[in-house]
């Protein structure tokens, strides 16, 4: 094979033998957990008054009457065939619930990651232009605040002033009644869905729900990106090459810009790729206050089930996730760092 | 936080935003697993099953002791009080359209013993089982279906069984052609329903939202609302907020805070309703690992040391009003004396006379959601004066299930749901203990009762109603008195609705909800 054909291609085989590996162990780990895990789930599913013979039967169908590492090769044998099992505490199939709640996440996500990254960057590169400054101060306290409020409270906070008073914004859900059930929501991303069903009003509704979520889970990753951004501009910034750029007169506003931000960019990077992958595994709190059908709330409800077909194929997904967005995030600053080509 | 309720306490949002003809009902339905009859046993499965299924007979939704027949237009007791034969309404209809036969009412109680799923042990109660059901289901003619049992069950109670939501009717051919292999249906009516009630399924998304449409058709008159919406929303706060500003008609499941801070709203009342949900300590003297458990010292001394009235007046304002006996205010029999208060004194002294020495340690197993470890503060404190120390562990439902089942718990405070409107309910759980395998509390309690056990069995058979009545009194009192059991509050459930809606009604079970008579 030609050399400079090899080389990409054993850096993929080893990429992917890396994701297969990293998505087995985690597999076989969430699922030991799961059956460690004091709560029975038969019992979870009956109540504690069902009798024995329900109690034995329901155990059996569930598989529970087998040692955990066989129900974990049928439950790995059926992965493979693509079945994800039934989930106890929804009665649908995992994937079909997957299918629903990820897209919800994801759609949140999506958007206060963009926010975030706007916002924060550019707080970042303002708090550091004049570190110690003023406005160094007031961002830092900014982003402290943001990092630090609790979710749930300032998610309240936001729907009593935008929502119960000033009704800016929408309510909990992710559009009004009058839409909700009457429109199909069919790829589960709801700006899409609205967008083609061209009912009037209803993109717009989408849109004035989804407005305080996103606002709310943004606070936390602006603050984390603001952080680190300021944090890296201001490590690169005593290095001798900025000494010597300042040395031949470059303003600070130009070295910030054209120095600092482009050395600093692939630590950024990886800083949004973290910070979006946490923003994947789901925002319970913020999906709670929200009434938000995300998959965090999906999986927090799986575990207080001991529901194990539930609680592996969320952990799947969101561990893909971590996979895609690692592996996109590597290549993204191998292709902007000439260091490491 | 703080910042947070006082805000809210001056909350003043007039907009009232729900789609006209549609009640928006906000709650938590996370505990909703299944809506087939025959599987579904939490509250927000059994309280759809009231508005979208019926069974032959219910209680009125007004004086719960008096059995109405709701697809059934008349029965009788047949000779020997082991049968029952009722006459089916005429003009019943399910929603499909499809009429009520015999066969329908046959299918469905057959098809609920055999999948054998967590509301059977209802069933199972009148001696049916998966191999002998269809021995006892006939029909008799085009409009009349027997029932028979086996078990010691007098006809009284025989009734009160079938009024459960696991003997709701289902229309067979519906639910036939929607089965998959050999599940009768079962994953079909997960999500949907084949039933004759007032609201009929037309879209349930699981921990999201379940949306009922009228039934025009439904026997007994159809409802005044198009639509009813029930919103899963799982923060108490959220609902709160959807109430206040008329995003949401109805909302359940608020906590005393919630309550409080919305008394100042014009826009809304509070309704509260007495529910047959009881609180109750209960030491688990099948413990081999503490002696004490099993001394009846203990469990008297117990009795004097909860703050009563503190626990139901300040710390959950209105959710719960003393009660300790185990048959729910509303109940016929139900014991309504209560003479037990916090006196530590008296307890010192019992515990002293017993030779139980200061420094005894028990762990109380506790549920981990509100208010069961307010509650368990509480005692915590109040036995502490006694010189018990008690050491709480909150863990989620199915781990305190499964110790109790197993008895390694020492002390736990539980809550119990009648299963259906008959005194048997109740009390075959706490005054039996048949030692035969079922895992009754008393059996959970290690209290070995063979004279009680016997009362007990006696009193389900019993055909004079004074005398029934009787029978639970005397049982109630030795429980109150000499048990492993400290009874202590019955539940209030409190409802806040908008000022428009009227007609909303709940009763002391835990299915008693009724949508059919709310306007708005």
């Amino acid at each position: 094979m030609n050399r400079r054909l090899a080389q990409p291609a054993a850096t993929l085989a080893r990429g992917l033998l890396t994701t297969v590996t990293t998505l087995a162990c985690l597999l076989l780990v969430t699922f030991a957990l799961t059956s460690l895990s004091p709560i029975d789930p038969a019992l979870r599913a009956l109540g504690d008054r069902a009798s024995e013979s329900s109690y034995a039967e329901m155990r059996h169908r569930m598989g529970l009457d087998a040692p955990w590492p066989q129900r974990f090769v049928h439950y790995a044998g059926n992965l493979l065939r693509g079945d994800l099992g039934v989930s106890e505490s929804t009665g649908q199939p995992v994937a079909a619930d997957l299918r629903h709640v990820f897209p919800a996440t994801l759609e949140l996500a999506t958007l206060a990651m963009l926010v975030s990254t706007v916002l924060g960057v550019a707080l970042g590169l303002v708090s550091a232009w004049r570190p110690r400054g003023l406005i160094d101060g007031v961002v830092r306290i900014v982003s402290l605040l943001g990092s630090s409020l609790p979710a749930f409270w300032l998610g309240l906070i936001v729907l009593y002033f935008f929502y119960a008073r000033l009704h800016w914004a929408g309510g909990p859900g992710r559009l009004d009644d009058a839409y909700e059930y009457t429109l199909d929501l069919d790829s589960g991303f709801v700006l899409l869905d609205t967008w083609r069903s061209g009912v009037p009003g209803a993109f717009a509704n989408a849109w004035a729900h989804l407005g305080l979520p996103v606002l709310v889970l943004a606070a936390y990753a602006i603050g984390q990106v603001t952080r680190m951004t300021r944090a890296a501009l201001l490590g690169e910034a005593s290095k001798e090459y900025v000494t010597l750029a300042r040395a031949k007169g470059a303003g600070s506003l130009r070295i910030l810009l054209h120095h600092l931000l482009p050395n600093t960019r692939g630590l950024i990077i990886t800083v949004l790729a973290l910070t979006y992958a946490s923003l994947l595994e789901g925002a319970v709190l913020v999906e709670t206050v929200f009434a938000w059908p995300g998959i965090g709330r999906y999986l927090t409800n799986a575990l207080f089930a001991a529901d194990t077909a539930a609680i592996v194929g969320a952990t799947l997904v969101i561990g893909c996730s971590f996979v895609v967005i690692n592996g996109l995030t590597d290549a993204l600053v191998r292709t902007l760092d000439p260091r490491l080509r | 936080m703080i910042l947070l309720l006082g805000l809210l306490v001056v909350v003043d949002c007039a907009r009232a935003a729900s789609p006209p003809g549609v009640l928006v009902i906000v709650q938590s339905l996370d505990d909703l697993v299944s809506l087939d009859p025959a599987e579904g046993f939490e509250l927000s499965s059994i309280q759809t099953f009231t508005n979208v299924y019926q069974r032959l007979v219910q209680p009125d939704p007004e004086h719960p002791a008096n059995l109405q027949g709701i697809l059934a237009a008349g029965w009788q007791t047949d000779a020997g009080g082991r049968s029952l034969t009722f006459e089916l309404r005429p003009d019943a209809r399910f929603a499909s359209g499809n009429p009520l036969r015999p066969e329908d009412v046959i299918f469905s109680l057959s098809r609920a013993v055999k999948l054998n799923r967590a509301p059977v042990f209802i069933l199972n109660e009148l001696g049916w089982n998966a191999g002998n059901v269809d021995g006892h289901l006939f029909k008799v003619d085009a409009h009349h279906v027997r029932i028979t049992w086996g078990a010691a069950v007098g006809p009284a109670l025989a009734l009160n069984i079938l009024t459960a939501p696991v003997a709701s009717v289902l229309d067979e051919r519906d639910v036939r052609a929607h089965a998959v292999g050999e599940d009768v249906g079962n994953a079909w009516l997960r999500a949907h329903s084949a039933g004759s009630g007032p609201f009929r399924i037309r879209r349930y998304v699981a921990h999201e939202a379940l949306v009922l449409d009228a039934n025009a058709t439904a026997p007994g008159g159809g409802p005044r609302l198009q639509t009813i919406v029930v919103k899963n929303v799982a923060d108490a706060a959220t609902r709160r907020l959807l109430v206040a500003v008329g995003d949401a008609d109805i909302a359940r499941d608020l906590g005393p805070d919630q309550i409080a801070a919305l008394g100042s709203n014009p826009d809304v009342r509070t309704l509260a309703f007495p529910s047959a949900k009881i609180d109750y300590l209960m030491f688990n003297s099948a413990n081999v690992g503490n002696s004490a458990l099993r001394n009846p010292a203990l469990w008297e001394a117990a009795r004097w040391l909860i703050d009563y009235d503190g626990i139901a007046s300040q710390l959950l304002r209105g959710e719960y009003f003393v009660h300790q006996a185990f048959l729910a205010d509303g109940f016929p029999g139900a014991l309504e004396a209560t003479p037990y208060h916090l006196d530590v004194a008296k307890a010192r002294a019992i515990l002293a006379a017993a030779g139980i020495q200061p420094g005894l340690r028990i762990a109380l197993d506790v549920y981990n959601q509100p208010p069961y470890g307010e509650i368990a503060q509480s005692l915590q404190a109040s036995f502490a004066q006694a010189g018990i120390s008690l050491e709480i562990v909150p863990e989620p439902g199915g781990e305190l299930y499964s110790k109790i089942r197993e008895r390694s718990e020492q002390a736990a405070w539980l809550y119990w749901v009648p299963d259906y409107y008959d005194a048997n309910s109740t009390a075959s759980a706490f005054a039996q203990n048949r030692e035969d395998g079922t895992k009754t509390l008393a059996w959970r309690a290690g209290w070995h009762i063979p004279a009680m056990t016997a009362a007990t069995a006696a009193a389900a058979t019993e055909v004079d109603m004074a005398a029934r009545r009787e029978d639970y009194l005397a049982i109630q009192r030795e429980v109150q008195q000499n048990s492993p059991f400290v009874i202590a509050f019955q539940a209030r459930n409190e409802v806040v609705v908008r000022k428009s809606v009227q007609g909303y009604r709940e009763g002391l079970d835990g299915d008693m909800v009724y949508y059919d008579r709310i306007s708005k």
